[in-house]
């Protein structure tokens, strides 16, 4: 049984800023990550929003920050058991290793949603129809595509949507697209680039800003209405219905490439761990404490929280809760 | 008046199954075929409905748009707020005609016509559509083949498997008188039988501008009258 201060589950952008803050505590800390890389949901994206910095970068600086004597990472690492023993927390991994902590960070993150589950959209039947994690890789160039004459972006796949059992808003896939239909735009001038929403919820610094500049700078259509279906052409092309709500009229439009912005919802991880110490809350995300008071505590003593695995968070909002949460940390093991 | 506008919305179980809370996405407009053809919106329906604005509201009863839709049920299966536009529509109409707005609009007058064809055969026939009772000089769309069908239906039917007005297992029987006298009893309890008195009393009383009375003519004249001011 090894021992440590804190054990850190998820190796994501919480849980490497947790650890790093931690370690200049001068707190003994593990990451156990299930993953064989560290990074977590970083690793799908190739620029971030709204600044287009690179998630590469940031990645290796997170690394960079965790790289001393006082933390140690385990990769490839699933939880077996957790149990609590006379206020200490024990582990049992999947490879039967044991290890005890006083203090345990949960911050297992979320899972992109799988927009096959939205049948109507076409994801995984027409070829042309891909997600917002797939164009990533297109625009890192790590997937090449025949170059599209007119792309559409869909807004709210799997979120606001009661027929998949999300009520909530995944924040992020707003600004996301307005980012993405700028990189597309730019890499292919001659497209046409629209972008179907209910809201746009441009919240964030300098969010609007960028909304306006995609718009004025970049020509790309933003049209006030939600995506009914996506349905095939004769021409291999793609046809999406909507209804244009500030005309009150319907529209149908014909791409060669549809873009679904896939919504958050808590991860695998988070589920599995929010159901064996009965954490979870709404929507299987962890449930705090208290959402303005104790929001890194949770009604276990010496379990804390972070990150998306709460709710939905973009990645400067997860660092500065795994920051807080580090805080918290260290103050319960003083 | 206008109050009990609200009131029987409310009031309607079907209302409160149909309409929650709409967040204007568009969605049932976008999958209705009705919206496509028609200068309909059941977005906008949802919206105003919801806005519990009397004077639209009462606006919606006497116009055109609630007459559009054709009960598919489409929006049912997609709306992320799981309201039923569609079934919204279904109060609409059940109010413009109990209140007598549906003859304001010419597609609202043209109940008369369903009230008499496809609501009264379900009483005296027992069938909604029998051929007997789908008359080639209503329905056009049949084609010239229907008026042969008509004339030659004693010989044709066992052709094609029917059985027509005999008192056995099949289509196009004989329905009982029993079963007949249940139907009307189930009418009168719930209703229905009032109802369609309230739509041949507000024909007639509408009729009179026309210089006329609810008779067959009235009715054909209604039932045919097209303003070609419906589609988009
Ligand atoms: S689909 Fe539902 S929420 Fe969207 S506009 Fe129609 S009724 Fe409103
Ligand atoms: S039920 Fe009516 S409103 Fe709904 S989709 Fe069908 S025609 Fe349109």
């Amino acid at each position: 049984m090894q021992h440590f201060d804190t054990i850190i589950i998820g190796g994501g952008p919480a849980g490497l800023e947790a650890a790093a803050r931690l370690s200049k505590f001068d707190k003994h800390v593990l990451i156990i990550e299930k993953d064989p890389a560290l990074g977590g949901k970083l690793l799908l994206w190739d620029k971030l929003f709204p600044d287009f910095a690179s998630s590469e970068e940031l990645l290796h600086q997170l690394i960079e920050n965790i790289k001393n004597d006082n933390v140690k990472v385990s990769l490839n690492t699933g939880i077996k058991e957790i149990e609590n023993e006379g206020g200490l927390w024990n582990i049992i991994d999947n490879h039967n290793n044991k290890y005890s902590a006083k203090a345990l960070l949960l911050a297992t993150g979320f899972d992109v949603f799988d927009a096959s589950r939205k049948e109507e959209y076409g994801y995984r039947i027409y070829p042309n129809v891909i997600t917002s994690v797939d164009l990533e890789k297109i625009l890192s160039g790590e997937v090449s595509h025949a170059e599209p004459k007119k792309v559409v972006f869909i807004q709210c796949v799997g979120s606001r949507d009661e027929k998949v059992g999300n009520h909530f808003c995944s924040k992020n896939c707003c600004i996301c697209a307005v980012k993405q239909a700028i990189e597309v735009k730019e890499m292919y001038p001659n497209s046409e680039v629209y972008c179907f929403y209910m809201d746009l919820r441009m919240f964030g610094e300098s969010y609007e800003e960028l909304y306006r500049k995609a718009q004025q700078d970049y020509g790309i259509t933003f049209i006030r209405g939600r995506v009914s279906e996506v349905s095939p052409t004769y021409h291999g092309q793609v046809q999406i219905k909507a209804e244009d709500t500030l005309l009150s009229r319907p529209i149908r439009l014909t791409a060669d490439l549809v873009v679904l912005m896939v919504g958050m919802e808590a991860s695998e991880g988070t589920v599995e761990i929010g159901k064996k110490l009965q954490i979870g809350g709404n929507y299987d995300y962890f449930k705090s404490k208290n959402q303005h008071l104790a929001d890194n505590l949770t009604y276990l003593d010496g379990i804390f929280v972070a990150g998306t695995s709460k709710r939905q968070m973009s990645i400067p909002e997860t660092m500065k809760d795994a920051a807080a949460a580090a805080l918290e940390i260290n103050n319960y093991l003083n | 008046m206008k109050i009990e506008i609200i009131e029987k919305l409310k009031e309607d179980v079907r209302y409160k199954e149909a309409l929650t809370a709409c967040m204007n996405c568009g969605v049932c407009t976008a999958i209705c075929p009705a919206a496509e053809f028609y200068k309909y919106d059941p977005r906008t329906i949802c919206n105003i409905v919801q806005s519990n604005n009397v004077d639209e509201i009462e606006d919606l009863l006497n116009s055109e748009t609630i007459w559009y839709c054709g009960q598919c049920m489409s929006c049912k299966t997609r709306c992320p707020r799981g309201n039923v536009p569609g079934m919204l529509i279904t109060v609409l109409r059940k109010i413009s005609q109990e209140m007598g707005y549906f003859v304001n609009s010419e597609k609202g007058r043209q109940q008369l016509a369903i009230k008499r064809t496809v609501g009264e055969n379900i009483i005296n026939a027992g069938y909604c559509v029998h051929p007997d009772i789908v008359d080639p000089d209503l329905h056009p769309e049949q084609g010239p083949v229907w008026r042969w069908f008509i004339n030659n239906i004693k010989e044709v039917s066992p052709k094609m498997g029917a059985v027509y007005h005999q008192e056995t297992a099949g289509a196009l029987r004989a329905i009982s008188k029993d079963t007949l006298d249940e139907i009307k009893s189930i009418f009168k309890v719930t209703g229905g039988e009032e109802f369609y008195k309230k739509i041949e009393h507000f024909s007639s009383e509408k009729a009179k501008d026309f210089q006329s009375n609810a008779d067959y003519d009235y009715m054909i004249k209604v039932y045919t009258t097209d303003s070609g001011d419906h589609t988009r």
